[in-house]
Formats: structure tokens, C-alpha cells, sequence
């Protein structure tokens, strides 16, 4: 990292409110389009990460850090394989609470 | 009105019934550099964290928080350095960054700092300190993160702890917050409903409290062997006994008081 900002924990819905900011998300890989990854958010939203080679196949979990160039995309700096194991209902209840009621805990 | 169900126990005691004993909890980077210095610690939102000793705080905001607190942080380690005493790295949770010192004062800090390097996600336990204005954490357990669904609970909780802390914060100031002061008891005295359900009696049980508590800090009574007895207070205040009764198992869920040798004797937890 080349920064200390913060970056927040969005989801399908609140990406839009960061484009151009450094964010960090979990989302499901459902497939590889030659290099451009084509993911599912926590929120049923469907997006794409671009600059994350050697992710992991479907079903797995990702977190990805980077910079939304859309609110559909993101240009990935990071990221971490999450496993199969996650569970993406309470991390999307989390970026709902963290961008909105008690965004001053985190941001 | 939420009842016992919605009561962690094992938390809700930890921080609500401190006496020498420790608490744990769970902050966000941006907490801990948003808190302010007070006499014997940090401030995290309002709430007193004290970073050294054990022991009350007489200055203590919360009466209840006046033990020594330790603090939790789940992030992704950066810049591990490997020192001649000690091992330091940044921890970066998404909300901030921090450093952090690890002592090598045994072979399991060394081997436990072994199994984690940089970019990994860990788990870190230790004690808020400020060097020369800077806030650091020094960290006495390291741990990988195995599961990621970790990482996602330590920011709930986060947010859990702090309205939980805000809640009982508001509700020393306001004991008429009946809901809350059930929240805080496994099984309440029936005694205890009393004083915080009189719809008048709000600023009344509070000066009553004090009242009470006054007596217990008396020099001369508080230094007695067993403490002051129920009758003793009832009688130096003109009370009634079950009203005196009342008002101590109130202060003794507050942490303030303690039984010593049966239920009619009780002394203070911040004397000495």
C-alpha cells in the first residue's frame, strides 16, 4: 500500500459512493473472462475486477483492494482469497452499518 | 423491551463489572486515533480506557470501567521488522493504520511472531500505549487469521461494543432507562426494579444513591473490618431498610459496592 487512507468496506450498492477511492470488498468469483474476473458482490450485484491474476476459481471468496473505475468495476490492487467458507450476508450487513450509521467508526 | 436474550454475558460482565478483572475490546484502528487522553488512559468514544494497573479510577467517567482494558484489532500486517528485543509492524484494518511492538520476553513471543509475515491477516491482542503523542499498540498475541469470517465479526462487534458502551454511558446518567439496567443483569432482583421504575424518582434515586455511597466513603466507617451494615446506613440516613436494601444492591450492580461477610455488610470498591 502506498497510502494510509482508509478504505472502506462497500458492496454492490455502495461502490458507486467511492469511485476513484481506494475501497476493499468481498466478492464471489463466478468466472475468468481471459483475465478479467466477473464477480458476484455480497448484495447479488455483478462485477468486474480487472489486475487480479491467479485469483481462485469459483466459488471462492475474495477480497479485493482497489480503485472502482465504475460503479460495476474495479481495478484491482490486491487481493485474498477468502475460501469457500465465507459467509457474505453479515459482511454485506457490515458495509451497510460502516458506510452509513457508524461510517465514523470506521472512516 | 429487549430482555436477558439480548444480553452477552461473558461482555456485558466484563466491561459493566470490573474489579481487578480484565476486559477485552474490540476497536477499529480510526477508535483508537480518535481517542482522547484523559488522567489515566485514552477516552475511546467517550468511554474510559485505562492503559495501566489494576485497581479504580477515581476520575473515572464510568465508574464501572476502572480496571485495566486491553484492546483487539484484526487487520493485515505491514512492515514486519525484526528488532534485537522486540518485533514491530504496522497493523492496517481498512480504517487506519497503527504500529504495533511485540516484546520477545519468552520463546513463544518468538515462535508465534515466526508464523505471520507481511500481508497476512492477523488477529492482535494487547494494551493501548501513547509514545510521544503517537498512539501504539503493544501487542502481547498475534494470531493468522484462519477464518475470514473472522474479520467480518470483529467489525460488527466493534460496532456492538461501542453502542453497548454508549448505552450504559447514558444510562448512568438517566437510571430510568429500565430496558437497559434489565440487559445488564442475568437474573434481577426484584428489589432492583424499585428505584428505576418510579416515574418521579429519577433525580430523587439518584441523590439517594449518593447519599448512600457517601456513607460507605466515610473514613471512618469505611475502614471498619466488614464494612457498614444495612442498619447503619438506614439509620445514619433516616431510611427505610428495604429502601437502604434497594439502593446498595443498586450500587453493588454498579460495581461501587461489595458484600463482605453476609448480605446486610458492604464497603466500597474505591476506597485505597
Amino acid at each position: 500500500m502506498d497510502t494510509s487512507v482508509p478504505s472502506p468496506f462497500v458492496n454492490g450498492e455502495t461502490l458507486k459512493m467511492f469511485v476513484g477511492r481506494r475501497v476493499r470488498t468481498v466478492v464471489q468469483v463466478q468466472r475468468n473472462e481471459s483475465g478479467v474476473l466477473v464477480v458476484q458482490s455480497t448484495d447479488g450485484h455483478q462485477l468486474t475486477i480487472r489486475g487480479a491474476p491467479g485469483a481462485p476459481e469459483a466459488p471462492h471468496y475474495i477480497e479485493v483492494m482497489g480503485i472502482p473505475d465504475s460503479d460495476q468495476s474495479i481495478r484491482a490492487e490486491s487481493w485474498t482469497d477468502f475460501g469457500e467458507n465465507f459467509d457474505p450476508v453479515p459482511f454485506n450487513g457490515l458495509c451497510k452499518l460502516a458506510s452509513d450509521k457508524y461510517k465514523y467508526l470506521f472512516l | 423491551m429487549p430482555q436477558q436474550t439480548t444480553n452477552t454475558p461473558e461482555r456485558g460482565s466484563a466491561i459493566t463489572r470490573t474489579r481487578g478483572s480484565q476486559a477485552l475490546l474490540p476497536l477499529t484502528v480510526k477508535q483508537i486515533m480518535d481517542a482522547s487522553q484523559t488522567n489515566d488512559g485514552f477516552a475511546v468514544n467517550g468511554t474510559e480506557v485505562s492503559t495501566v494497573g489494576a485497581g479504580c479510577s477515581t476520575s473515572a467517567k464510568i465508574v464501572q470501567l476502572c480496571t485495566s482494558v486491553k484492546v483487539r484489532l484484526v487487520g493485515r500486517m505491514l512492515n514486519k521488522k525484526q528488532q534485537v528485543t522486540d518485533v514491530t509492524f504496522v497493523l492496517d484494518d481498512g480504517t487506519g493504520r497503527i504500529e504495533m511492538k511485540r516484546w520477545d520476553n519468552e520463546t513463544f513471543d518468538t515462535e508465534e511472531m515466526k508464523l505471520v509475515k507481511d500481508g497476512d491477516y492477523v488477529i492482535v491482542i494487547g494494551g493501548m500505549k501513547d509514545f510521544q503523542g503517537k498512539r501504539q499498540v503493544t501487542a502481547f498475541s498475534v494470531r493468522l487469521v484462519t477464518n475470514y469470517n473472522d474479520i467480518t465479526h470483529h467489525f460488527l462487534h466493534c460496532i456492538y461494543v461501542h453502542l453497548d458502551l454508549a448505552r450504559t454511558k447514558r444510562s448512568l446518567s438517566q437510571p430510568q432507562v429500565i430496558a437497559n439496567t434489565s440487559t445488564r443483569n442475568q437474573a434481577p432482583h426484584t428489589s432492583y426494579q424499585a428505584p428505576t421504575s418510579s416515574a418521579s424518582g429519577n433525580t430523587a434515586s439518584r441523590e439517594l444513591s449518593d447519599l448512600v455511597m457517601s456513607v460507605f466513603l466515610d473514613p471512618v466507617l469505611g475502614n471498619l473490618e466488614h464494612g457498614v451494615s444495612l442498619d447503619q446506613v438506614a439509620s445514619r440516613l433516616n431510611l427505610s431498610l428495604g429502601q437502604t436494601r434497594s439502593t446498595v444492591l443498586d450500587l453493588v450492580d454498579l460495581g461501587n459496592l461489595y458484600a463482605t461477610i453476609d448480605d446486610d455488610h458492604y464497603k466500597s470498591t474505591m476506597n485505597g
